[in-house]
């Protein structure tokens, strides 16, 4: 479904590079983690992907269900399924959750060539899709994130995702700002959406949400490659261990794959 | 026709010269244009170089030749699409600066409440325009007030008596039709709201053609002790059309005045609102919205004046400024001595859209009492770049999202708008004005 072929990426403002040479590989089903210390490119990684005007691909490629997207605008790579749950979401006082739902999913079914939905059938769409992450109705007619807390926005993120059922979702530090038992129904809610057809790269600091995700492979990322592939527990090895024992490996295959 | 004088000077003055034609119907009003004509006569008209007008060219106004508005001939436009469902019969409209029968409705309101034209209620000597005509002002000195005066013909004139509330919004239409001829109109519009009485008003201030016009409208607002005004203006006067406005409140003891200027229209705008609190514990609100571009101007001079203890006012004055446009704004926030416990905000937010807008904001506060809060803050941005790729990520495309965002911007200055319809015609005004620019060269 994804394929990242060494991919080197730049801060587009002063040049800097953040990414130095990611091969990727994510099939349709599949759960991926991807961890790393601060600094070393997950959440670039992730927003690169999404098509951020922030930062320029100076080198590689990003092809998605076997075509190049680097040319296309982020709402272009939405339409074709490509979902980013941010690791900020970005607040949007005035709007409501309803409003921009519905012009999002009406956008992308259009683009995607189905059914576009009423403001009535959308409710009932919307209504059922609220249960996997446990949203209260109200919460339609609130403004989008305006003076949510840490933990709610990482829910909304899900919930967007859940309304837009993206084939590929990046869920970029999803987990972090979230207590217990918020973790436990944002796991819950991704569970719930992933299947056959759905791709999920979780990005990560902790292995923490991994108990209740079990990845299919973990990635390590560190200085702007990934170093390191494996299975679950690679995550509990780097949660005992740190990353340090890592910096000394160059390159790594990914999916068996160089 | 008249050449134009290739120095800058005015015009205007030679209007003074048709004043006299329009007195006759009643003594007190000629008394007033008189005393207004001779303010006139002896107060020079502002330029650039005054602090208060440094800003902005008035060349526009002073370079033309008016004609007074009564040369017109009756107009008797179509006038429905403008008309508010919640106001179908608490309604009262001045085309041209006349007043209309034909088309104004007051019988959804109470018996007691007097709404009428201001000049037949001065033509048959009414007590009430002679107590409170020009008692609520606070523009002394000001030759436009002084030339409001001077060509004063007609207004609205609300009286709402004690502890009379009122749910059913009240809607003043001023129309200016298209016209052959460059025209001077005013209105003087008086909104007395009596002890423990509640209104809401919506002044509305409509350009049918696309001509240029002089329309100096002035309002003055008495919220009476315990009383609740909500008061909307909407400006919406033709793109070629110079609005300069004089509004003015006194808000008396525990009375709350809650008000919305949203400006449009017009080439070159100014409106000066002016609150005075007049006893202690008063609320008010002094929120404004700017929609321009093309070259249009619009100036916002507000005076927010606490001169007794405990009082809680707010200020949220939001501009978005596309193409050429140039929006203006200085909040002076003035704190008397013994003003204490005052909590007062002021914010003005500009959002910048192209490189050729402009933008000048000076709050400014004159603080003489020590134990109050006054928060204040002047922003100028564009949109921002996370906020539009947020929208773009969910699908969103750039008009799309550029479009909410504006909106979203907007909103909180017309949230709090009580008259649904107004709410709704703000809304779409917000569209359309999105929707020109998305259309047009547009750079972030």
């Amino acid at each position: 479904m994804l394929k990242i072929k060494d991919l080197h990426a730049v801060v587009e403002e002063d040049g800097s590079e953040i990414l130095k040479g990611v091969n990727l590989t994510i099939n349709k089903g599949e759960v991926h983690a991807i961890m790393g210390p601060n600094g070393s490119g997950k959440s670039t990684l992730s927003k690169v992907v999404a098509g951020h005007p922030a930062y320029e691909v100076t080198a590689g490629d990003i092809l998605f269900e076997g075509e190049s997207i680097l040319e296309l605008d982020p709402e272009e790579r939405a339409h074709k399924g490509i979902f980013l749950a941010f690791q900020y979401p970005v607040e949007v006082p005035g709007v409501t959750n309803k409003t921009l739902l519905r012009q999002a999913y009406n956008t992308i079914a259009k683009a995607q060539g189905k059914e576009e939905l009423d403001p009535i059938e959308f409710e009932d769409y919307v209504a059922e899709r609220m249960e996997v992450v446990e949203m209260r109705p109200e919460f339609l007619e609130r403004s989008v994130n305006a003076g949510f807390s840490g933990g709610e926005k990482k829910r909304n993120e899900i919930f967007q995702m859940a309304v837009l059922n993206p084939k590929l979702s990046f869920l970029d530090e999803t987990d972090s700002g979230l207590d217990i038992d918020a973790l436990k129904v944002v796991a819950e809610g991704i569970n719930q959406i992933s299947g056959k057809e759905n791709s999920i790269v979780m990005v990560t600091h902790y292995q923490r949400i991994l108990d209740y995700i079990v990845p299919d492979h973990v990635h390590v990322m560190v200085d702007g490659r990934i170093v390191k592939s494996g299975e679950k527990d690679l995550a509990l090895k780097l949660e005992e261990q740190g990353y340090d024992w890592l910096a000394e490996i160059p390159s790594a295959a990914v999916n068996g794959q160089k | 026709m008249t050449t134009l004088k290739k120095k800058e000077q005015t015009f205007l003055i030679d209007l003074l010269d048709f004043q006299d034609s329009l007195n006759g119907n009643s003594e007190f009003v000629d008394n007033v244009r008189m005393k207004g004509a001779d303010e006139v006569r002896n107060t020079p008209f502002p330029h650039s170089k005054d602090e208060e007008w440094r800003f902005i060219s008035l060349r526009d106004l002073y370079s033309d030749s008016y004609q007074h508005v009564s040369v017109l001939e009756e107009k008797d436009p179509d006038l429905r699409d403008y008309f508010l469902p919640e106001c179908a019969n608490s309604r009262l409209v001045f085309i041209n600066g006349v007043f209309s029968i034909k088309h104004s409705s007051v019988e959804a309101l109470p018996d007691d409440i007097v709404i009428d034209s201001l000049a037949r209620l001065a033509a048959s000597d009414n007590p009430l325009v002679k107590e409170h005509l020009n008692k609520y002002t606070t523009f002394e000195g000001d030759v436009f007030s002084s030339f409001s005066d001077a060509f004063l013909q007609d207004g609205a004139f609300i009286y709402v008596p004690k502890g009379r509330k009122i749910d059913t919004p009240i809607h003043l239409l001023f129309v200016q039709t298209e016209a052959d001829i460059t025209y001077f109109t005013t209105s003087h519009s008086v909104i007395v709201a009596d002890e423990g009485s509640e209104i809401t008003v919506v002044e509305d201030h409509i350009g049918l053609g696309d001509n240029k016009y002089f329309n100096l409208p002035v309002v003055e607002v008495s919220a009476g002790k315990e009383a609740y005004v909500k008061h909307t203006k909407i400006q919406r006067d033709s793109q070629e059309a110079i609005h300069i406005a004089r509004t003015s409140a006194f808000v008396e003891k525990h009375a709350n005045y809650e008000s919305y200027t949203i400006t449009i229209g017009a080439k070159l705008s100014r409106n000066e609102p002016r609150i005075s609190q007049r006893d202690e514990e008063v609320k008010f609100t002094v929120d404004g919205l700017v929609l321009i571009d093309g070259e249009q101007v619009s100036d916002t001079h507000s005076v927010m004046d606490h001169r007794f203890p405990h009082c809680e006012s707010h200020q949220l004055h939001k501009c978005v400024i596309i193409d050429k446009a140039h929006s203006v704004f200085n909040g002076k926030i003035f704190v008397r001595p013994h003003a204490q416990k005052i909590d007062s905000f002021q914010e003005n937010r500009n959002l910048l859209l192209s490189r050729k807008g402009l933008v000048n904001t000076k709050p400014q506060l004159e603080i003489f009492a020590d134990d109050v809060v006054c928060t204040h803050g002047a922003t100028i941005g564009q949109l921002d770049e996370e906020e539009v790729f947020y929208l773009k990520s969910r699908g969103l495309n750039e008009k799309q999202a550029k479009e909410l965002l504006i909106y979203a911007f907007a909103l909180e200055t017309i949230e709090n708008i009580t008259v649904d319809s107004v709410q709704k015609l703000l809304v779409d005004e917000v569209h359309n004005f999105t929707e020109r620019q998305l259309h047009s060269e547009f750079t972030i």
